[in-house]
């Protein structure tokens, strides 16, 4: 067995992600009480900076989700194929490089195709950082956990290596880029708001997604080569390895529009460090989803939500902003765990599916 | 020395059993239930296991010999129900309380680890001593009952009768008194059996409890004192060996209604269903004559993996036997025949679509997380009569996957129940039914009754008669020799990779049996 994650059907996966919450954030506010801090007081600074009202919702909230909801896609369609692709970090930073050059090289091009240059550039990027553990995989079977990790580090060091270097902004001062053209950034989802196109594009891959899993044989395919890929070749007549090679990339494509949809959307510009570890943030994001697309759209935002409530924590009852990584990693663990005491729980073994 | 220690806990244990009272039962089991969701494995299961006696377990598929085997051995927690050691209720919540009452079980499915050694996996389940030690005991073991593993081999290298000694020798290092084995000879050759059956007749002569559960009716009648029968979870039949007969069994067993056909081997219900008639259309007509009857599929200089210079035609509508001691090529051959490798080197000239029935249902047949119409579709969903689109055509997959839980009597409460909360005759039952309704003009089955109880598996032995009378190409490899003997016309011998034709006048347990062991003498 490669892992002990089983894709859960929709109900059982919300009621474990519920599950899972309410003992993360248990763990948490006591954590609060034993550093001394008033969890009370968290909880209402943590509820004010990220629902505090329409306008903190949408452009703190919502806007930090959207690289979650895009490298918890990437993640959640990666797990579902059984392949451990812990290298969304490494394919983000790949892709917002790539998305950045072409957004400051090809400057002159007119909107509807300098977007759509970016963003598939960027897909492109992603892939090719996947690519590398894609074939160590398939071709010398080494294991992709081990080889997507180091992919990372790869990854972020080059970014910050551009950024010093090669895109280093005209003036030489900061590690940064220069700041894209208008012609590249993505247009507001919400006027009014700081919520870009970009929100609107995760949704519709997730919906893609989600109806690729159900409805079509592609995402039967993966299904099955991730829950068992001896009966899928045997029986199904599947070639595991074609299925690991397509969903391998396409993870990889999805993490690295993650890169690109955050600075043409948002930052306009490249910086060093420019993802908070939302590569590793959508492991959390995809197993408390239960692997399913529909699912990634709202723990994508509860984590969105702890994010931006983090920064009012911070400044309003002065608990440091590392609370939420603590809470973060405990999440993976609650469902970890709550996977395994469901599955041996009596009775487990029939559950209501939806196809 | 380990050696002589093992024998005297054991001579010891005799002492003390024959001081005690022998109308008390040593492992009292009542009314034990045990569900699964939805699915009911024990709901009233007693079983009364004395010292010095073997105890045969019978029941269909899926009447919950393992669930109460597992109960027994601390694997599963009951539901409901009393279970009593030595006259003292106790409970089992754990293999290591069973183990403290001294209840070993030999499991099902292997709980061995492939990577390791014979040796070191024999050691895992000792404690504080060394290997050496482990070794000495694992020796003296192996002489007393005659039980041979390759000791050095890697887990991984070995065959499956290897495997399943190891288990039972791992269970015995420990020195139960009460000794439980779930279907121990479904992989063993029939000399291993009766040398099997001749140690648990043995160890209950020490004073020890033995209980097996055996699917075939005249073993278990072979080595048993008394007999417990199970039926739908539920006590219905406990007796001794000589007020039984082998008829009330199999009544008690299925019930009355259909005891008379099952006993008989027929069949019990008729291929209606429409996808077997559609694909029975499109089959060639049989002919009687054999040489006459077309080569379905044609092997020539097949190597590979375990396969040595294989050439091998199977025509339509003939039963070809493939035996052999486990391990000697049969899987691969498998994969080759049924288009699922292809050959390292040779030609294989198979067709398109090929039904097959692995022997491991559990990993290559079913995807036990999922529900049974995705389980179907897995097999059925890339035929071109349910279309090419780039959509699963859910519907008529449901469609097939409720035709073929009616018509295959699969006991799951819809077909939305997951795979992996089916007995193992029932998955066989998904299994079989999934891929006699690919329609395809050959089917290669794989030990198809393996760990299936009588019905089941006279079952599945109409099954593949009725297929090959209609004009499919059946290959039948399987280890048990009586099956191959019993199905087929034309029989060949696997052994180091070489396929044996076995003559005509050679087809009997002597004559295959010796070549399944010489390998064909010139061969080799």
């Amino acid at each position: 067995m490669t892992g002990g994650i089983a894709p859960a059907r929709a109900r059982e996966a919300a009621l474990l992600g519920a599950g899972a919450v309410v003992l993360t954030l248990g763990a948490g506010a006591l954590l609060l009480l034993a550093g001394g801090y008033d969890p009370v007081a968290a909880g209402a600074a943590m509820l004010r900076g990220s629902v505090g009202s329409w306008n903190t919702f949408v452009s703190i909230t919502l806007v930090r989700s959207v690289p979650l909801l895009f490298a918890g896609l990437a993640v959640a369609l990666a797990f579902r194929a059984g392949v451990w692709n812990i290298g969304a970090e490494g394919q983000l930073y790949a892709g917002a490089v790539a998305g950045v050059w072409v957004a400051l090289t090809f400057s002159g091009l007119p909107r509807p195709i300098l977007i759509p240059a970016v963003l598939g550039v960027s897909c492109v990027a992603g892939a090719a950082w996947a690519l590398v553990p894609t074939l160590m995989r398939l071709r010398l079977g080494i294991g992709e956990v081990i080889t997507t990790i180091l992919m990372n580090f790869v990854g972020i060091y080059m970014a910050a290596w551009m950024v010093h270097g090669p895109l280093q902004e005209e003036r030489g001062v900061f590690p940064q880029t220069d700041r894209i053209v208008e012609a590249a950034r993505l247009p507001t989802l919400i006027p009014g708001t700081r919520l870009h196109i970009g929100f609107a594009l995760g949704l519709v891959i997730a919906v893609a997604l989600a109806f690729m899993m159900r409805r079509t044989r592609f995402g039967f395919h993966i299904r099955a080569v991730g829950a068992a890929p001896e009966a899928a070749a045997v029986a199904g007549r599947i070639d595991p390895a074609r299925i690991v090679f397509i969903a391998f990339l396409a993870s990889g494509s999805i993490a690295g529009l993650a890169g690109a949809v955050e600075v043409s959307g948002l930052t306009y510009a490249l910086y060093e460090n420019l993802s908070e570890g939302w590569g590793y943030t959508a492991i959390a994001v995809a197993l408390l989803a239960g692997l399913r697309p529909g699912g990634v759209v709202i723990t994508a935002i509860f984590f969105g939500a702890l994010r931006a409530g983090a920064g009012a924590m911070q400044r309003d009852a002065g608990i440091p902003a590392a609370w939420v990584d603590v809470v973060e990693a405990l999440v993976i663990l609650a469902v970890l765990g709550l996977e395994r005491v469901r599955a041996a729980r009596p009775g487990s073994d029939v559950r209501e599916g939806e196809t | 020395m380990p050696v002589t220690s093992t024998f005297r806990v054991w001579s010891s244990w005799r002492a003390r059993t024959k001081a005690a009272s022998v109308s008390e039962p040593l492992v009292r089991l009542r009314g034990v239930q045990r569900r699964f969701g939805q699915v009911h494995a024990l709901t009233g299961a007693d079983l009364d296991l004395f010292a010095g006696e073997v105890h045969g377990v019978l029941g269909a598929n899926g009447a919950g010999k393992s669930t109460l085997f597992n109960v027994l051995g601390g694997l599963l927690a009951p539901d409901g129900g009393t279970i009593h050691v030595d006259g003292v209720p106790v409970s089992l919540a754990s293999p290591r309380d069973a183990w403290a009452l001294r209840i070993g079980l030999v499991h099902q499915h292997f709980t061995l680890v492939p990577a390791l050694s014979v040796r070191e996996n024999l050691a895992l389940g000792t404690r504080g001593r060394s290997l050496d030690e482990i070794g000495q005991a694992v020796e003296a073991t192996m002489d007393r009952t005659g039980l041979r593993v390759p000791l050095d081999a890697t887990v991984a290298s070995i065959g499956v009768g290897d495997r399943q000694r190891t288990e039972i020798l791992k269970t015995l290092l420990r020195d139960p008194t009460v000794l439980v084995l779930d279907e121990p000879t479904a992989v063993l050759t029939p000399e291993e059996v009766s040398g099997l059956f001749q140690l648990l007749r043995d160890l209950a002569g020490e004073g020890r409890a033995v209980a097996l559960v055996a699917h075939k009716l005249d073993e278990v009648l072979a080595v048993s004192d008394r007999l417990t029968v199970l039926r739908e979870g539920r006590t219905v039949l406990a007796a001794h060996r000589n007020d039984v007969s082998a008829r009330g069994l199999v009544v008690a067993m299925v019930g009355d209604g259909i005891a008379d056909e099952m006993a008989l081997g027929v069949h019990v219900d008729a291929p209606t269903g429409a996808g077997a008639g559609a694909a029975a259309a499109s089959r060639p007509e049989v002919e009687t004559d054999p040489e006459a009857r077309q080569v379905v599929a044609q092997l020539s200089g097949v190597c590979g993996e375990r396969l040595e210079n294989v050439t091998l035609d199977v025509r339509a509508g003939e039963v070809l036997g493939v035996a052999g001691v486990e391990g000697n090529g049969q899987h691969e051959l498998a994969l080759v025949l049924s288009g699922r490798r292809p050959p390292a080197m040779g030609r294989a000239e198979v067709p398109d679509e090929v039904a097959y029935i692995p022997q491991d249902r559990r990993t290559e047949g079913l995807v036990s997380e999922f529900d049974l119409t995705e389980n179907i579709a897995l097999g059925l969903a890339r035929l071109d009569r349910f279309g090419s689109g780039w959509l699963m055509p859910w519907d008529a997959m449901g469609e097939e996957a409720e035709r073929i839980r009616t018509r295959f009597q699969v006991a799951a409460p819809s077909t939305a129940t997951l795979a992996s909360a089916l007995s193992g005759g029932n998955q066989q039952r998904v299994i079989i039914g999934r891929e006699l309704a690919l329609g395809a003009p050959m089917l290669v089955a794989e030990n198809p009754t393996r760990g299936l109880d009588v019905a089941a598996a006279a079952y599945v032995h109409g099954e593949l008669e009725r297929l090959a009378a209609e004009g499919v190409a059946i290959v039948l490899i399987s280890t048990d020799l009586d099956e191959v003997l019993g199905l087929a016309e034309r029989v060949v011998v696997m052994s180091r990779g070489h396929v044996i034709d076995v003559p005509a006048d050679e087809r009997t347990r002597a004559g295959v049996g010796a070549l399944m062991l010489s390998g064909g003498g010139e061969v080799a």
